[in-house]
């Protein structure tokens, strides 16, 4: 789903933290000339072939290149696609033109269409002529086998997600959270609603209500509540308020009002080749790789999934990896665990208008 | 339980495009497979069912094959009702009187309004104006030339028109044909329009064969291409005499091109029923017409075999005696693109729209998929729940 307001908070501190130690560790500015790597090599050579065929076109020149998704694939293979193309065609000594410079406007353009058949992916560059008095602009075109971006080399370690339903209620909530106590191993759960943090003791094969604590709602209500439970620090956080367990989160809370928390960055930017929607990291790391996990990219009134992305970091795009878990209706949050490759999702199912609480576990493999 | 399908006529004289695309799947029901060129494969009675009653023109039943090899069909039975109009089909589905039936797509938003639960397929069938091939000699031309420089055909009128002419008659009827207003208007939204001879979904390079509705530029340049032909009375249209929408596009192109200044008149063809494999040259000559609408379904949803064979058609009718340009056996979508650009640089072949094929379900048929091109109605994957009341959806 997308997030309703630019990037979640947890994703823009892990992604600040990324770059900011790839800085602090001296590693130099990636340019476009690492991006081909990310590609598999069908792909590779696909992008190679189209940009051969481009300076077999036309002489190397100053070009605007203008990129088209009309396929499956999603941003972030999207970005990456694009930016092998650049590296391709910047071997054959063309350059580009930034963006929106007064050059833009009168160097020649390249239109590069992502485009895909009923058997494979097709990429398309069209020379476009604006003098060309209504003639057939020159056109490149190469397929590209539909196997799975990330996962094309043989025997590649794939991220396998897996989710486990822990509980179900008609009221939103926030986040949820498996407490178990340190000495009498007694596990609760503990269910953050917009106004009240409610436990819940195992009876069965059902949760039994054991104690409901009210928080306070900041004034006016937001309409697209959000807050989180932090076990590790034992502590809530809700907009406008953060709350510490009296004596711990399974006995209650006592709530004060919080600053807001700076932001780390200026304005909100766009990122190429980062999904749109809701995404969190979780602990640990595959085939070298940090780990992510994204929603699809709908609204509110769609079914939703959540896939595993894999990145080394900058630049991005965060390469899709193993299987996608399907819900009926979006995921409403998601957040990471610490303590292990995991995530809490809440999911709206659509179908029963349920709000629904998974633990969605990414583990790496073969 | 049982199933019922409803209005095919097999005497195929008068019988609409729908009826004749329903009865081809009654083949693969009772053979086991059926063939690449509709020959039957094994045995009748091997396939997925059996004929248990025949009565010409009127209803047949088909029962389950216990011993079919891929398993016995979920439903215990089919009766095809035959012989009922679009309309009584509709009636019938609406009434739970049948639980599955084709609809015409010019049809399908109304009845889904109307509350049918409407299936539709991706769309796979082609509606083209094409020029008649006439009987008349010529030497062979070159597909490369890309041109139709070489034909000698006269135009079935009597008036001859000039093979140059005729190229430029249909580039100025496909620049001032609105594409979009005849899927907007005539098809209701059901359907794409076509620049290309392959669809989107299955090529990925349609968007190259712009389709957009023309523009004042377009509308220009097509009175001036017409201004270069010398008038000679009307050009003939000719379309299905059984077949609606052929005429509300005929009728469509009518006004089109006096828009772009050129006089065309729709002519039915009676007879020519037959739906995308029509067979009407006799019609056509006897008629004297000199372009027609046809709908030409793909046969596989692989670009490269679907455009094979649109090409076999296309040298056969109107580029025959024109060399093809060889499609090799596994086409690359440019060998594709460039095929199609080859063959539309003729202006003998104009696409207009893109039609899905469109079913019209009951509450209680279960895991229907509409097929995809070259696949039949998965009749023995279909099963009906009971429990869910039957009525109108």
């Amino acid at each position: 789903m997308r997030p309703s307001r630019g990037l979640p908070l947890g994703i823009r501190v892990a992604l600040y933290t990324i770059v900011l130690g790839l800085f602090l560790s001296g590693a130099p500015r990636v340019s476009y000339a690492q991006a081909p790597s990310e590609l598999p090599k069908s792909w590779n050579d696909s992008v190679a072939r189209l940009a051969d065929e481009v300076a077999a076109a036309m002489s190397p020149t100053v070009v605007k290149l203008d990129v088209e998704n009309i396929s499956s694939l999603d941003v972030s293979s999207a970005g990456a696609i694009e930016a092998a193309v650049r590296v391709q065609l910047q071997r054959h000594s063309f350059s580009f033109a930034a963006e929106d410079s007064a050059a833009a406007q009168s160097v020649a353009r390249l239109q590069l269409s992502l485009s895909e058949s009923a058997a494979e992916y097709v990429w398309v560059v069209q020379i476009i002529n604006d003098q060309s008095d209504g003639a057939v602009a020159p056109v490149m075109i190469v397929a590209a086998p539909k196997a799975d971006f990330a996962d094309a080399a043989a025997g590649a370690r794939t991220l396998s997600l897996e989710k486990r339903f822990v509980c179900k209620q008609a009221e939103r909530f926030l986040d949820f959270a498996l407490w178990k106590d340190a000495t009498s191993g007694e596990v609760t759960l503990l269910v953050l609603g917009t106004n009240r943090l409610t436990t819940y003791k195992p009876a069965g094969s059902q949760w039994q209500l054991s104690r409901t604590s009210p928080i306070p709602q900041a004034a006016p209500p937001s309409r697209d509540p959000q807050g989180t439970i932090n076990l590790a620090e034992g502590k809530i956080t809700v907009k406008g308020f953060a709350c510490v367990g009296d004596p711990d989160l399974g006995e209650g809370v006592r709530c004060s009002a919080s600053k807001p928390i700076r932001s780390l960055g200026g304005p909100r930017i766009d990122i190429p080749g980062f999904p749109n929607s809701l995404g969190t990291d979780v602990k640990g790391s595959c085939r070298g790789d940090f780990v992510f996990l994204f929603t699809a990219e709908g609204d509110r009134t769609q079914s939703d999934s959540i896939r595993g992305r894999l990145t080394k970091g900058i630049p991005l795009p965060l390469v899709p990896s193993g299987n996608s878990l399907e819900f009926d209706g979006p995921v409403m949050a998601l957040h990471p665990d610490p303590a292990d490759g995991s995530a809490r999702a809440v999911v709206h199912n659509l179908k029963t208008g349920e709000y629904e609480a998974y633990i969605v576990t990414a583990t790496c493999g073969n | 339980m049982g199933a019922s399908l409803a209005s095919l006529d097999p005497a195929g004289a008068g019988s609409s495009p729908e009826e004749v695309a329903a009865l081809a799947q009654i083949g693969p029901l009772v053979f086991e497979h059926w063939g690449a060129v509709d020959t039957p494969v094994g045995a009748a009675g091997s396939g997925a069912f059996r004929v248990t009653s025949w009565e010409a023109g009127k209803r047949a039943v088909f029962a389950a094959n216990e011993e079919f090899r891929e398993g016995r069909p979920f439903v215990d039975s089919i009766e095809i009702v035959m012989g009922r109009a679009a309309h009584e089909r509709l009636v019938d589905l609406e009434l739970s009187k049948t639980d599955l039936t084709e609809i015409a797509p010019q049809d399908a938003r109304r009845a889904a309004e109307q509350g049918v639960r409407v299936s539709a397929s991706q769309p796979d069938e082609l509606l083209a104006l094409v020029f008649v091939e006439h009987d008349a000699p010529r030497t062979s031309g070159s597909i490369a030339s890309g041109n139709a420089a070489g034909r000698a055909g006269g135009r079935a009128s009597g008036r001859p028109l000039a093979p140059a002419k005729e190229e430029v008659m249909g580039q100025a009827l496909s620049l001032a044909i609105d594409r979009v207003a005849i899927v907007n208007f005539i098809l209701q939204k059901t359907g794409e329009p076509a620049g290309g001879l392959l669809p989107q979904w299955s090529s990925g390079t349609a968007f190259l064969f712009p389709a957009a509705a023309p523009s004042a530029a377009d509308l220009e340049h097509a009175k001036e291409l017409s201004k270069e032909i010398a008038a000679a009375g009307p050009l003939v249209l000719g379309y299905d005499s059984a077949d609606p929408l052929e005429q509300s596009v005929a009728e469509r192109i009518v006004v089109n091109a006096k828009e772009a200044g050129m006089s065309v008149r729709a002519q039915a063809i009676p007879g020519a029923g037959g739906g995308a494999e029509k067979s009407r040259s006799a019609a056509l000559q006897a008629g004297h017409v000199d372009m027609e609408l046809v709908r030409w379904r793909m046969t596989s949803p692989l670009p490269g075999e679907a455009l094979m064979d649109f090409l076999s058609r296309i040298y056969a009718g109107p580029l025959a005696g024109i060399e093809a340009g060889a499609l090799p056996e596994t086409a690359s979508p440019e060998d594709n693109y460039k095929q199609q650009r080859a063959v539309l640089s003729t202006y003998r072949v104009v696409p207009l729209v893109w039609l899905p094929q469109v079913y019209g379900l009951s509450a209680r048929v279960r895991d229907w998929k509409a097929p995809v091109p070259g696949e039949n109605w998965p009749l023995a994957d279909v099963w009906l729940d009971t429990e869910t009341p039957t009525g109108v959806q």
